[in-house]
């Protein structure tokens, strides 16, 4: 017979807190393959766009300054919003077992990229008007490529969003089954942390 | 064997190999006609050897991959095929439209062929790949039809696996973007982009969930381990493909008059195509080191980690050197795009035909796997054909960089023809590691003949290696 | 009490090592994987699909569509019923057995195109050999046209020189 470590060591157990604590991400990781593939297609993007404009620095500067700032500064904070709803309502199944209130948070997650999705139609409708479209010229090329390619994310973001919120009033979420639910919202967040980089990058950076 | 029905394969994987076969010789042409110019002229001018080289592969590929779904659909469903009848009758019709399309290319001067098959009704030959007749590509379609019809009720009255769900999807995905072959505008540019619908989006797009599907379905069976675990990977190897590769269609339209914002749309998505094949060899070599037995028939497996890898290589790698608009520039329409395009067909579309073909083929001659010395032989082909393959290209990739120097990049630019001879080197060293190549098929062939006992079945229960059986 | 955080610990490549494993091993399941199969695929058909409309809409700046005259169509008709694509490229795209014809146009003109054509093949021996199509006067000239008009795409300044 084998004798064992803790026989001829015999040590005491290690804390609850950290045999149970979980040592994974929340949610499914092929959502978080996913999000890794996403991300990397954004920070390819990203590179892309830093480096056309390091050729173009004056043009960049010059069209920056034709961007609604205040308008993408309220987007910011709606996506921000949008990420601490979906959070609470994570945090309102899994912890306090509680559906109908992590429904409700959903719907203000829903609700906040809806406002995200007005403010950037007003957005586009105005650049639209100017007769601004993606063969303008590189900047405009990358804005609109850019902030389409993630509006395109909000929505589907927000198609997922919808189904979590039906799922989670059915009930069909419990603590330490809410896969879907912590998969959803890591995507979410991922739409959210995008906005974050997007942002700074495209409408303020100079 | 396990279903009956299963046996209508047969014929279409014989019919694949002999048309390989055909398709190597014409390539063989047209390599020796790049050195001697005139060689076989007028006879076999090169436009025609090469629309039957490159008509052959796909139609081939196309036999293999009806082949495979006729084998693996009533095993995966669990029940017999609803028609063999039927795909045993498609399968002449198949096999005979395409014999008479080819003998029409080789014995009638084209635009006489085009005259006496009704393109003056709908103008649809003569594009790159899309040469066949109009009553051929109504053919293919009327085939593709009648196939799609007994697969998808087979799948419907059986068993659903991820599987066959993703190989329906690959195979309806074909049908669909081959009617774009029937959208011919006046338009040049437009007649360019939407040919890429069927082109791009077939071999980057819904041709890998095939490769995919054949991959797993031969990984499954020859390595034992788990259908969720070879499924669950599967869907994440394929939504890797397609996320980069559908706006990747991109990369072809860098110079073709569409605007100038899909060299960087191009360029990002398909810089990323290298990844999901990258994926695809991880996952075939993990799961093989994790086999829960050792199946019997050593060169199917051979042949499943030689797809990934050649597919990485091939169209992963190669692909990548020239995708990148600024390079592309540069190397458009060069000896480059020559030999990506042999090693990713190869590579991708090639290796996996065979490698079902390898694994099925015993199987409906009534054995687990062919003898040992059937298996040596085939081995040995395997390598001859795949190191050849790696040489035809990196010998039309020097060719290619010389002609991009010589013609495309130098400030003293010189004509098509006076770089042709200058390369000629490199393509009288890819025509000979081509006569290796077909070497290498013949001993492909010959193996099929071998005879000896089949090799006994090795079964152990235990798992193999551990790299990774936590994600299980 | 509460237990030091792992993750405060250095990144050391067991660490890393371990976190990787910490990451496979939470839940995987297939549904998810396939759910976010056809979520990724639609949504990137969809995008696909939203650049190709704005393609669309660019086009007539670019492929010289105003010189669409019947002759060009005519002409676009005799190229693809030879199957010239089988030896030439033509924007890079066919054949590299023989020259690049978008912009041959500017390259030779339209009388050496013609008389070129009108004397293959050149018998030179072994040389590549291009066939004699035994097109007519008219067939010449709506080919120079298709040519012509090929030659005043918007190619993004593509090919890099006139050699092509």
């Amino acid at each position: 017979m084998r004798t064992t470590l803790s026989e001829l060591a015999p040590l005491p157990a290690p804390p609850a807190s950290v045999a149970a604590g979980p040592t994974h991400p929340p949610g499914d990781l092929a959502v978080w393959f996913f999000i890794l593939a996403e991300l990397l297609v954004f920070a390819v993007f990203f590179a892309a766009y830093a480096f056309a404009r390091a050729h173009d620095v004056a043009l960049f500067n010059a069209m920056q300054e034709q961007l609604d700032r205040p308008g993408g500064a309220l987007n910011t904070v709606l996506l921000i919003t949008a990420s601490w709803c979906v959070a609470r309502a994570v945090q309102a199944v899994c912890e306090q077992n509680h559906a109908a209130l992590g429904a409700r948070w959903l719907a203000g997650g829903i609700a906040c990229g809806g406002g995200f999705l007005i403010v950037k139609c007003i957005e586009y409708a105005d650049k639209f008007a100017a007769g601004i479209n993606l063969s303008t010229n590189t900047f405009w090329m990358f804005y609109l490529s850019l902030t389409f390619f993630h509006f395109m994310h909000v929505i589907l973001g927000m198609v997922i969003l919808a189904v979590l919120w039906a799922q989670t009033r059915r009930g069909i979420y419990t603590p330490g089954h809410a896969n879907g639910l912590e998969s959803g919202a890591a995507y979410w967040h991922m739409v959210d942390l995008v906005w974050i980089v997007l942002f700074p990058l495209v409408y303020v950076m100079r | 064997m396990q279903y009956k029905s299963q046996a209508v394969a047969k014929p279409y994987f014989i019919a694949a190999i002999g048309l390989f076969v055909g398709q190597i010789l014409f390539g063989l042409i047209m390599g020796l006609q790049y050195v001697i110019g005139d060689f076989l002229f007028p006879a076999i001018p090169f436009n025609i050897a090469r629309m039957v080289h490159t008509n052959l592969l796909i139609v081939w590929l196309l036999f293999g991959f009806m082949g495979a779904a006729y084998y693996m659909i009533p095993e995966e469903s669990e029940t017999e095929l609803h028609s063999p009848g039927l795909a045993l009758a498609l399968f002449w019709i198949f096999l005979i439209a395409g014999a008479l399309t080819i003998v029409g290319y080789l014995l009638l001067p084209y635009a006489r062929l085009a005259e006496l098959t009704g393109n003056d009704i709908l103008a649809t030959m003569g594009r790159e790949f899309l040469e066949q007749p109009l009553i051929t590509k109504v053919g293919i379609v009327i085939v593709a039809l009648g196939f799609l019809y007994n697969v998808s009720l087979t799948v419907l009255k059986g068993r659903k696996t991820s599987i066959s769900l993703i190989l329906m999807l690959g195979l309806w995905g074909l049908a669909v973007f081959f009617l774009f072959s029937f959208y011919n505008p006046e338009n040049l540019v437009k007649d360019k982009f939407y040919w890429w619908w069927v082109v791009h989006l077939w071999v980057e797009g819904v041709w890998e969930l095939i490769l995919g599907a054949l991959l797993a379905f031969v990984l499954i069976k020859v390595t034992g381990v788990d259908r969720e675990v070879i499924e669950k990977w599967l869907y994440v190897i394929i939504t890797l493909t397609l996320i980069t590769g559908i706006v990747g269609t991109g990369h072809h339209y860098f110079w073709i008059g569409t605007p100038g914002y899909w060299q960087w749309w191009g360029s990002i998505f398909s810089a990323l195509e290298p990844i999901p094949f990258f994926a695809m060899t991880i996952f075939a070599f993990n799961m093989v080191n994790r086999r829960r037995r050792d199946h019997p028939n050593r060169a199917a497996t051979l042949w499943a980690l030689g797809t990934g890898v050649m597919s990485f290589l091939g169209a992963g790698v190669w692909g990548f050197l020239h995708t990148l608009a600024p390079v592309n520039y540069y190397t458009h329409g060069t000896q480059i795009t020559a030999a990506h395009g042999h090693m990713a067909f190869y590579g991708a579309y090639v290796m996996v035909v065979l490698t079902i073909i390898s694994y099925a083929m015993p199987v409906l001659r009534g054995r687990a796997a062919n003898s040992n010395r059937a298996q040596v032989v085939e081995m040995w082909s395997f390598w001859l054909m795949t190191i050849s393959m790696v040489f035809i290209t990196l010998f039309l990739t020097a060719a290619g960089i010389l002609q991009v120097w010589l013609q495309r990049f130098s400030s003293t630019p010189q004509p098509f023809m006076v770089v042709q001879e200058q390369i000629s080197m490199f393509y009288w060293m890819r025509e000979v590691t081509g006569v290796i190549f077909l070497l290498g098929l013949a001993i492909y062939v010959a193996s099929f003949f071998m005879k000896g006992e089949a090799a006994a079945s090795v079964s152990t229960t235990s798992g193999r290696g551990e790299i990774g059986t936590q994600t299980a | 009490m509460q237990a030091p955080r792992t993750h405060h610990a250095p990144l050391t490549a067991a660490r890393s090592a371990s976190l990787l494993g910490d990451f496979m091993s939470g839940t995987f399941s297939k549904s998810m994987a396939r759910n976010v199969f056809y979520g990724g695929t639609a949504f990137f058909v969809l995008l696909f699909l939203a650049l190709t409309f704005d393609t669309q809409g660019a086009l007539p700046k670019r492929d010289n569509r105003d010189k669409l005259t019947p002759a060009v169509a005519a002409g676009k008709k005799i190229w693809e019923v030879n199957n010239c694509i089988g030896c030439h490229t033509l924007l890079g795209e066919g054949a590299y057995f023989a020259p690049e014809l978008g912009n041959v146009y500017k390259r030779r003109g339209p009388d050496f195109i013609k008389a070129w054509i009108q004397n293959q093949p050149t018998k030179v021996p072994g040389r590549r050999q291009m066939p004699q199509f035994n097109l007519t006067d008219k067939q010449l000239d709506d080919l120079v046209q298709f040519l012509k008009y090929t030659s005043e795409i918007d190619t993004n300044n593509w090919p890099p020189n006139i050699e092509g």
